[in-house]
């Protein structure tokens, strides 16, 4: 089924770039997004079975595919009116949609890939397409954010094939031979050297946080939220950065069984705590909307990273708040583009008055706060709650006291900068002359929020399922 | 002969530290990548011919021609000559490789492992640290460029030094890896010449808060 679908993906993509008319590239998008559901339903019905040598529909896989899926509409739709407002060229609309095929093609290989070294592929071929995307605007910030982002992410994924290879040590060391399907590895990481585990994780950790917007590589992923397209942004700072959580959590699961998972606990929340203190830190000096949004993601991602290392029902927590934010922040950079359409800029002083101006995108940018901070009925409470009763269940007072401390600095600056979009109205704000905002451009928005509180508050049974089936190697 | 190969390979990392000519730091891959090409033959030359092959052709062709062709019209795109964008002397980066190289042996020799090429792995450190290295000293993107492939080529004598069963994959991945270092990094290294007129990292440095 995989193969299909990369080869249609690969089919489909290249018929973009060569087909530029207007009315077939929309049925060509159509038909991919077909495709994606067909693939993703494909994968529910056939949850743990083997698809190829090298792909699995686990439970992960399936979670991570279904966000991908819903959020590849939304971010379609908001591409064409991004598109449409830019007034770009034929045949640079082409290179981004066909760009923007082949990463979701590339993000679902990593998403479903069972050997580690298909994953490590996949998420490279993910750099590529993205850099495409990220320089869409061709302008010499965006190319300032493509080349550190291109080359950062490069230099952390050769970390993190480093690290692979040092798995592959451990399982030559205890095997005799190397087979790094994750199934293998897992059955047998008991009784593995822990030293190449241990190695092979910090290693996996510093390379694919430059993906998963984590520390230590944390800034190149802020710079391309910042650049990116708002739609763009949007789905790179949910289902990109859920790649990279993918990879850090592929090799906890590996470490899990070993005796060096305290360890490996103390690494991660080591991460954790210094991701959210450097997000609260940065964002009281953000005067940029798109930046203060990337530095929220590095919080969220902080906040997964504590979960995971408090361990417990904190394993649940990590892959619920990963569902919920990645709804939360697609909606939130959706809504940004659209207030940049009202105010031709992105910077926190030069917009006021929302309020007035757009009173259903102000609803939107209300219910983003309510979402993004963990305000109830946000489902994003019920994750954070749990993580935190991780914590203190695990004896992490102090950690758990310093990231509540932090998270009320940063939702009091994100408050602040949203009060100020709402209803600032004083000196040296000028009130733009044209307003072009659709309500229908904010449907989307309602749509993703309503699923946060839905699945915060009263997750389907399914959604639970694959949580725990996600989470039932760790227990 | 193996180990010949190996030694020669440490030597053209520290003969990196005493040039600022782009022509020579074209000239340091091309070697490396003739030496991995004979380091790689010598080792795997018992495996599978078709994988032997793509092994050989990737380090033959790839890292020792293709990449420094291609490395060499940049520098002619951009009037690159003399890199002297280094923060530090020639010195401390020659004592910097050298301990890098020592670093790598003291820890291959006290790793006792059957399964483990220990002589590989002391090259591959030392090499994937000079990498890094070069990276940070430098404050122009052609030597990020340059330095970036010579910690591809540690990655690569890492997968060696992890045994010989399992090469096809994970060179398959060095390959892309290679692919999107030079291919697009060179493009975007291109456009910054371009748009800059220089490259130099100082540049790119408008994003910030």
């Amino acid at each position: 089924m995989l193969i299909v679908y990369f080869l249609s993906a690969f089919a489909i993509s290249g018929a973009l770039l060569c087909l530029r008319n207007r009315v077939i590239q929309l049925l060509f998008i159509l038909l991919f997004l077909a495709e994606q559901t067909v693939l993703t339903v494909y994968a529910f019905c056939h949850l743990n079975e083997k698809d190829s040598v090298y792909f699995t529909f686990d439970s992960i896989g399936i979670i991570l595919s279904s966000i991908l899926t819903l959020l590849g509409y939304a971010t379609f739709y908001h591409s064409y009116l991004y598109l449409k407002r830019h007034s770009d060229t034929q045949r640079s609309q082409s290179i981004y949609y066909a760009a923007l095929i082949m990463l979701s093609a590339s993000m679902n290989g990593a998403y479903f890939s069972e050997h580690l070294g298909t994953f490590w592929t996949s998420m490279e071929a993910t750099t590529l397409c993205v850099s495409v995307l990220i320089y869409h605007e061709r302008t010499p910030v965006a190319l300032e954010a493509t080349w550190k982002y291109v080359f950062i992410c490069s230099v952390g994924i050769s970390i993190a094939l480093v690290g692979i290879l040092s798995i592959s040590v451990a399982v030559i060391s205890k095997e005799g031979l190397t087979d790094l399907h994750l199934s293998n590895i897992v059955a047998h990481a008991q009784g593995m050297n822990t030293e190449w585990i241990k190695i092979a994780f910090v290693l996996a950790l510093t390379g694919f946080s430059a993906k998963m917007g984590l520390f230590p590589l944390y800034a190149v992923c802020v710079d391309a939220h910042t650049v990116a397209p708002s739609p763009i942004s949007a789905f790179i700072s949910t289902t990109l950065m859920n790649v990279g959580f993918l990879g850090i959590f592929r090799m906890y699961t590996i470490i899990a069984q070993t005796d060096a998972l305290p360890w490996a606990n103390r690494v991660l929340m080591i991460a954790g705590i210094l991701s959210i203190t450097l997000a609260a830190v940065q964002l009281l000096r953000i005067k940029h909307f798109k930046r203060a949004f990337a530095f929220s993601s590095m919080e969220h991602m902080g906040i997964v990273a504590l979960a995971l290392s408090a361990g417990g029902i904190g394993y649940y927590a990590a892959i619920l708040h990963i569902v919920l934010h990645s709804f939360a922040k697609a909606g939130l950079f959706y809504q940004i583009g659209q207030v940049y359409s009202v105010y031709n800029s992105y910077l926190i002083k030069d917009c006021g008055n929302y309020m007035k101006l757009n009173p259903v995108g102000a609803i939107v940018v209300i219910l983003t706060f309510i979402c993004v901070t963990a305000i109830p009925p946000s489902g994003l409470f019920v994750s954070e709650f749990m993580v935190f009763k991780s914590l203190f269940a695990g004896d992490n007072y102090y950690i758990a006291i310093a990231a509540l401390f932090l998270l009320t600095v940063i939702m009091f600056v994100i408050g602040k900068n949203f009060l100020h979009l709402l209803y600032y109205n004083g000196d040296g704000f000028t009130t733009p002359q044209s307003v072009k905002v659709n309500t229908s451009e904010t449907v989307s928005q309602f749509v993703l929020f309503g699923l946060i509180i839905y699945l915060g508050v009263n997750p389907p049974e399914f959604l639970s399922d694959l949580i725990k089936g996600a989470t039932a190697v760790l227990q | 002969m193996v180990f010949s190969l190996i030694l020669l390979f440490e030597l053209t990392l520290i003969y990196l530290a005493f040039t600022e000519r782009v022509k020579r730091f074209l000239t340091i891959l091309m070697i490396q990548g003739l030496l991995l090409f004979g380091i790689a033959y010598l080792q795997l030359k018992h495996i599978n011919i078709l994988y032997l092959a793509f092994i050989l052709s990737e380090t033959i062709i790839v890292k020792g021609l293709l990449v420094p062709l291609f490395l060499n019209q940049m520098r002619k795109r951009n009037n690159l000559d003399r890199l002297a964008h280094s923060k530090v002397s020639t010195f401390v980066t020659v004592m910097a490789i050298s301990a890098a190289i020592v670093f790598g042996f003291l820890l291959s020799s006290n790793i006792h492992d059957d399964h483990l090429q220990t002589k590989f792995l002391a090259a591959s450190i030392a090499a994937i640290i000079t990498g890094i290295y070069f990276v940070m000293i430098h404050r122009n993107i052609f030597t990020h460029l340059v330095g970036y492939l010579i910690t591809e080529n540690g990655v690569f004598l890492f997968s060696l030094a992890v045994g010989s069963e399992m090469p096809m994959l994970v060179n398959a991945a060095i390959l892309l890896d290679i692919f999107v270092g030079v291919l697009v990094l060179g493009i975007f290294a291109n456009r910054v010449g371009d748009r800059f007129k220089k490259m130099h990292v100082d540049d790119l440095a408008q994003l910030k808060d």
